[in-house]
C-alpha cells in the first residue's frame, strides 16, 4: 500500500457502508444460513424440523448419483475450459498474425459474448433436436444417430459444444490483448533465433502468455461450474431424468423443485468450500502479478 | 396451465365473479407444478400465501404433511355449515386428495388419468383394434402397426403411467402403510415381479421398434403421435382438449391396457392432475369466499363446461351425468373414457398414494427407466436402485416433519 | 508476426509461395472460426422469417420467407402469458431496467468502496478488503436457495428491488475499480492536497472524470451481465408483468411444449430481440469493453 491518502475517520465507513451491508445482507448472512440449514431437515413450510448433524453431507457423499454429478461436473468442466481455451487460443494467435479484415474478425469472434447462456441454450435445442436439428442430422451423415434428452453422452455432447460456443469470445479477447502487448523486440529477437514458426510459439510466446492462460483457467472453471446453469436447464428442457447434471444445477433441483432445504444447503455449502478454495488460488495469482507490473 | 387451459381458468374466474357480488376471484400463473408450489411455500413461509393454491399430485404428500399450511376442504365447508358427502363424487377422485380417514383435504380440481389415444388412420390402415391387454398388444396391435409402418406406442410419463397406475391399475399396494396413507415410516413396493416384468416387456417392445421412447419430457412423446409417426400414445385425459385442436386425423381413446397375466380384473385408476387446496391464515370472511368458489366450482355446469372445454374428467356423479345426458359422449366418445376408468371397481391399493419427497422419487423413476431403456442398466438393478432411493428419500422427509 | 517474419526471410531466399500459403491458412481458420460464432444466430435469424407450421415441420431453414415482420411484430406486441400482463415490449423494458440498474447500482457503489479502501487510512483495512473480496468468485447460482429465503423473506420477491439488490452483492466491481485508482499517479493525489481539496472534491472533480473511460467500459460489462441474468429472475420474478427477455426464454421453451400450436416464430424473435441489445452494445463500444475486460479482471 503506497498511498497516504486520507485521513478523515467517518468518510470511508460512510463509502464502504453501501458495499458492505449489501453484501452483509445478501451474500454473509445467505451463506450462514446455508450453514445452518444444511444441519437440519425442514419441513418447507416451516412447521417441523430435526437437527440432523452431518447426516445431509454423510447422505450426499453416500450417494452414488452425487458422485456421479460430481463426476460429470468434473469432465465437462475441464472439457468445456480445454476446448474453449484452445480454440480461442488458436484463433487469437491467427487474429495477431493477419493485417487484413483484422478487426472485423476481432467483432465476429467477440460479438457472442453479449449472448445470454440459456439463450444461447435455446438455439441448442433448435440445432440439437431429435429428427429435424442441422447438427443432428449432420451427426447422422455419419451415421451416428444423435438422440438429446435419450442418449446420456449425446445430452452432455450438446451441453459441452453450446458452452464452448458461448466462452469462446471472452478467452479470444483476453488471448489476443495478451499477444499483442507482447513487445516486438521479443519477437523479433525470436525469429532471428529459430526459423520454425511453431516452435517459436511454444518456445517463446506461449511462456510469455502463461500468466494470461492461468488467470483464464480459472475463469473458465467458475464460467463452467456456474454460468452454464442456463445452458444446462434449457437444454434438458427442464427435466432432470437420465440427463447429465452439473452441481449446481443439482443444487437447484433439489432445492427449488424437491423442496429439500437441507440437502439443497449442505451441496450449497460444498460448493462454497471448493469457490473459496478456487479464490485463494486466484488471490496468489493476482497479488504476483500485480507486484510485477 | 398456459395455453388453451389458462384460458380455460380465466373463463371460470371470470364467470365466478360475474355469478355474484360479494367476492372477486384474481387467478394467478406462477409457472410449472413445481415453480407453483415452491413459490407457495415461500410465500407461506412470508405470511403471503393466496386463498387458493393448485399443487400436482406428487406434491399433496408435502402440502397434507404439513397439516397447520392448509385448511381441509371438509372443515372449510364444516365452518360454513355445510357437509361434504364423497359419495357425490366420483369414485377415483374421492380418496386421492384426502387424510387416512378420508377426509378431504384438498379439491380435486384438473382431475386427469391416463388413457390410451390411437390415431384410427393407423389402426385402420394395419387392420387392428385398439388393445384392451398387454398380451394383445405385444402379438397382435404392435407388430401389425409396424408392418404398416408407424411406431405403435408411445408414452408422456414413465412413472405416472407405466408406474402408479400400473399399481392401481392391476391392484398392487404402492408402498406399505396403506400406500403411505398411514404414516411416514413408508417403504416403496415396485419392486416386484409383475412391475419387472412389464419393464422387461417395455425394453423388449423398445428393442424390437414396437415403442418409441424420446426422452423424459412429456411434449417430446406427445409430438411424434400428434405428427401421426406413432399410432397410439399414453397420454392424460386432460390431453383431449388440446388434442382436438392440434392433430388432423380422426383419434379415438381406450382405457389403459392391462396384463392379463397379473390380473383377470383389472381396478380403476389414480387421478393425476392437482387439486386446490386452501391455505390457512386468513380472516374467516375470506375463507368464506374461498367456500363459495369451491362451491361454484364443484357445480355440475361448471364441471361440465371444465370438462367439455380441457377433458379432465368431471369430479362429480351430477356433472357427468349432466354430460352423458347432453349427448357428450355420443359427439366425443373418447371425452367419456377418463370418467369410465375412474369408476370402475376399486380397492384399498387404488385410492391414491402419499410418499413423502415424492418429486424426487419420480425423477429417480424416470432417471433408471431412462438408463433401462438405454441399455445403461438391467431392469433388476435399476428396480433396486429405485428402491433403495426412494425408501432413503422417504426416511429423510419423515425427519423433516420430527 | 507474419509481416515481420517476412521482410526479414526476404534477403535471404524469397519464399513468397510459402507464406502466401501460410496466410490463406490463417485467413481460412478465422473465417471458419468466425462461421462458427455467426451461423447459429444466422440461422435463426432466417429461420425467424417462415410460419409458425413451416418450423414446426423443417426446424431450423436455410433461406428467407416473408414472416419476418409479423412474427417480430407479434413477438413485441402480442400479450402473452396467463395473465396476458406481458409483451416484448415490457420484457425488453424490464431487461432495461435490470441491466441498467445493475450497472449503475454497481459501479456507483463499488466506486465508492474502492475510494475507501484505497485513498483512507482505515483501522479494519485488511479485514474490509477480506469481507469484500472473499464474494469475488462466488456467484449467486451457488448460495441461491439461501439467497431466496433472505430476498422473500424481507418481502422483496417480485419487486426490482428484490430482483437488482443482490445480484451488486459480489465484489467484481469493487475490485475493478481498486486497480484502477491504484494505477492513478500519486502526484494526482499531492496536487489536490496542495489545493486544498478534501476528500469528497477530489472524487468528484478529478477520480470521477479521470475514471470516465473505464467507468464506461465496466459499464458496458455490468449491464450485459445483469441483462443475461436468467436463474434469479426466474426464481424471483413469478409475477408475468416482471419478466425480463431472459427470464422469458423459460416461456419460450414453454411455449414449445405448450398445449396448443407452438409459436415458434414468436419464440425465435424473443429470442433474438433478447440478444440484439448487449450485443450492439458489445460491438459498437467494443475497444472500451475489451479494455474494460482486460484490465478489470487482471
Amino acid at each position: 500500500m503506497k498511498r497516504a491518502g486520507f485521513s478523515n475517520p467517518w468518510l470511508p465507513v460512510a463509502l464502504l457502508l453501501p458495499q458492505l451491508s449489501i453484501i452483509a445482507i445478501f451474500f454473509y448472512w445467505p451463506a450462514g444460513w446455508a450453514i445452518h440449514s444444511s444441519f437440519f431437515l425442514q419441513d418447507p413450510f416451516g412447521f417441523g424440523s430435526s437437527f440432523v448433524g452431518l447426516d445431509n453431507y454423510t447422505d450426499l457423499f453416500g450417494a452414488v448419483e452425487y458422485r456421479k454429478v460430481a463426476g460429470f461436473t468434473v469432465i465437462f468442466t475441464l472439457l468445456v475450459t480445454f476446448l474453449s481455451l484452445a480454440i480461442a487460443l488458436l484463433l487469437a494467435v491467427k487474429a495477431d498474425k493477419v493485417i487484413r479484415g483484422a478487426r472485423s474478425y476481432r467483432t465476429l469472434l467477440m460479438w457472442v459474448y453479449a449472448i445470454a447462456p440459456p439463450v444461447a441454450g435455446f438455439l441448442g435445442i433448435m440445432f440439437f433436436q431429435q429428427g429435424n436439428g442441422p447438427i443432428t442430422q449432420f451427426f447422422g451423415f455419419f451415421g451416428w444417430e444423435f438422440m438429446l434428452g435419450v442418449n446420456y453422452t449425446d445430452t452432455a455432447t450438446a451441453m459441452v459444444i453450446v458452452s464452448v460456443w458461448k466462452q469462446i469470445p471472452v478467452n479470444f479477447i483476453f488471448f489476443l490483448s495478451g499477444l499483442q502487448s507482447i513487445p516486438k523486440s521479443v519477437q523479433e529477437a525470436a525469429v532471428i533465433d529459430n526459423n520454425s514458426g511453431t516452435s517459436r510459439f511454444w518456445d517463446i510466446t506461449f511462456p510469455l502468455l502463461a500468466p494470461t492462460a492461468f488467470f483464464l483457467l480459472i475463469i473458465n472453471i467458475t464460467y463452467a461450474l456456474f454460468d452454464t446453469f442456463g445452458v444446462v436447464d434449457t437444454l434438458v428442457k427442464g427435466e432432470p431424468g437420465n440427463n447429465p447434471l452439473t452441481l449446481v444445477y443439482k443444487v437447484y433441483v433439489d432445492g427449488f423443485r424437491g423442496n429439500d432445504l437441507g440437502g439443497s444447503s449442505a451441496q450449497s455449502v460444498i460448493l462454497m468450500v471448493l469457490v473459496l478454495i478456487l479464490t485463494v488460488f486466484q488471490f496468489r495469482l493476482i497479488e504476483r502479478r500485480i507486484h510485477y507490473t | 396451465m398456459g395455453g388453451q387451459l389458462g384460458e380455460t381458468v380465466n373463463q371460470i374466474a371470470q364467470d365466478f365473479n360475474a355469478s355474484q357480488d360479494d367476492y372477486t376471484l384474481i387467478p394467478v400463473y406462477k409457472g410449472s407444478y413445481e415453480e407453483t408450489l415452491t413459490s407457495g411455500i415461500a410465500a407461506f413461509r412470508a405470511g403471503e400465501q393466496p386463498n387458493i393454491m393448485q399443487v400436482y399430485d406428487a406434491g399433496a404428500a408435502m402440502m397434507i404433511a404439513s397439516g397447520g399450511a392448509v385448511l381441509p376442504v371438509a372443515d372449510l365447508f364444516a365452518q360454513n355449515g355445510e357437509e361434504i358427502n364423497v359419495e357425490d363424487y366420483i369414485p377415483g377422485v374421492r380418496y386421492f386428495y384426502a387424510d387416512s380417514n378420508a377426509k378431504m383435504i384438498g379439491m380435486p380440481f384438473n382431475s386427469s388419468t391416463p388413457i390410451m389415444y390411437f390415431n384410427k388412420d393407423a389402426l385402420d390402415a394395419a387392420e387392428v383394434e385398439a388393445p384392451k391387454t398387454w398380451e394383445e398388444f405385444q402379438n397382435v396391435t404392435a407388430p401389425a402397426l409396424k408392418d404398416a409402418g408407424y411406431v405403435p406406442l408411445s408414452q408422456s410419463a414413465l412413472p405416472w403411467i407405466f408406474t402408479e397406475n400400473f399399481m392401481s391399475r392391476h391392484n398392487l399396494p404402492f408402498a406399505t402403510n396403506n400406500n403411505g396413507y398411514d404414516g411416514f415410516d413408508t417403504k416403496i413396493l415396485i419392486n416386484n415381479d409383475a412391475l419387472k416384468g412389464h419393464f422387461k416387456a417395455v425394453a423388449q417392445w423398445y428393442e424390437d421398434g414396437h415403442f418409441g421412447w424420446y426422452g423424459t419430457g412429456w411434449s417430446d412423446n406427445a409430438r411424434p403421435f400428434e405428427e401421426g409417426k406413432v399410432a397410439m400414445w399414453l397420454g392424460s385425459s386432460g390431453s383431449f382438449g388440446g388434442l382436438l385442436q392440434k392433430v388432423d386425423f380422426p383419434f379415438s381413446a381406450t382405457m389403459l391396457p392391462y396384463w392379463e397375466g397379473v390380473t383377470k380384473e383389472p381396478t380403476q385408476t389414480f387421478i393425476g392432475g392437482a387439486a386446490l387446496f386452501a391455505m390457512s391464515g386468513h380472516s374467516a370472511e375470506e375463507d368464506q369466499a374461498t367456500a363459495a368458489f369451491f362451491r361454484y366450482l364443484t357445480s355440475p355446469e361448471v364441471q361440465y363446461f371444465w370438462h367439455k372445454a380441457t377433458g379432465y374428467v368431471p369430479i362429480t356423479e351430477a356433472a357427468y351425468e349432466l354430460a352423458q345426458k347432453d349427448g357428450h359422449y355420443e359427439r366425443f366418445p373418447a371425452a367419456e373414457v377418463g370418467v369410465q376408468q375412474l369408476s370402475l371397481p376399486g380397492s384399498d391399493n387404488t385410492k391414491g398414494y402419499r410418499l413423502g419427497f415424492y418429486v424426487q422419487i419420480r425423477d429417480v423413476m424416470n432417471r433408471e427407466f431412462s438408463r433401462i431403456l438405454t441399455g445403461e442398466t438391467d431392469v433388476d438393478s435399476a428396480f433396486e436402485a429405485i428402491e433403495t432411493e426412494a425408501n432413503q428419500l422417504m426416511a429423510r422427509f419423515a425427519k423433516t416433519q420430527g | 508476426m507474419a509481416e515481420i517474419s517476412q521482410t526479414i526471410a526476404t534477403p535471404a531466399a524469397p519464399p513468397r509461395r510459402r507464406f502466401r500459403w501460410g496466410r490463406v491458412f490463417d485467413h481460412a481458420v478465422l473465417i471458419l472460426g468466425s462461421a462458427f460464432m455467426l451461423m447459429p444466430v444466422l440461422l435463426a435469424l432466417t429461420t425467424m422469417s417462415f410460419s409458425d407450421v413451416q418450423i414446426e415441420r423443417q426446424g431450423i431453414i436455410f433461406g428467407l420467407s416473408d414472416q419476418m415482420g409479423a412474427n417480430f411484430t407479434k413477438a413485441m406486441t402480442e400479450k402473452s402469458g396467463f395473465t396476458e400482463a406481458i409483451t416484448g415490449t415490457r420484457m425488453l423494458m424490464n431487461s432495461f431496467i435490470l441491466g441498467i440498474g445493475f450497472a449503475l447500482g454497481k459501479i456507483v457503489i463499488s466506486m465508492m468502496a474502492a475510494y475507501a479502501i484505497v485513498y483512507f487510512r482505515l483501522r479494519f483495512a485488511t479485514f474490509a478488503f477480506w469481507i469484500i473480496f472473499t464474494t469475488l468468485l462466488l456467484p449467486l447460482e451457488v448460495r441461491i436457495l439461501p439467497s431466496y429465503e433472505v430476498v422473500q423473506g424481507m418481502g422483496l420477491t417480485n419487486t426490482y428491488t428484490g430482483l437488482i439488490v443482490p445480484l451488486i452483492a459480489s465484489a467484481t466491481g469493487t475490485f475493478f475499480f481498486r486497480q484502477f485508482f491504484r494505477s492513478v499517479p500519486e502526484e494526482m493525489i499531492e496536487a489536490a492536497r496542495i489545493d486544498g481539496a478534501g476528500p469528497v472534491k477530489f472524487f468528484i472533480d478529478i477520480l470521477v472524470p479521470l475514471s470516465r473511460t473505464m467507468i464506461a467500459a465496466i459499464f458496458i460489462i455490468m449491464f450485459v451481465f445483469g441483462w443475461n441474468q436468467y436463474l434469479w429472475p426466474t426464481l424471483i420474478t413469478t409475477e408475468e408483468g416482471l419478466f425480463t427477455l431472459v427470464r422469458g426464454i423459460k416461456q419460450i421453451i414453454q411455449v414449445f411444449e405448450g398445449a396448443t400450436i407452438p409459436e415458434y416464430g414468436k419464440g425465435l424473435a424473443l429470442a433474438v430481440i433478447a440478444m440484439i441489445p448487449p450485443v450492439a452494445i458489445v460491438v459498437f463500444f467494443q475497444n472500451w469493453f475489451v479494455k474494460g475486460l482486460v484490465e478489470s479482471e487482471k
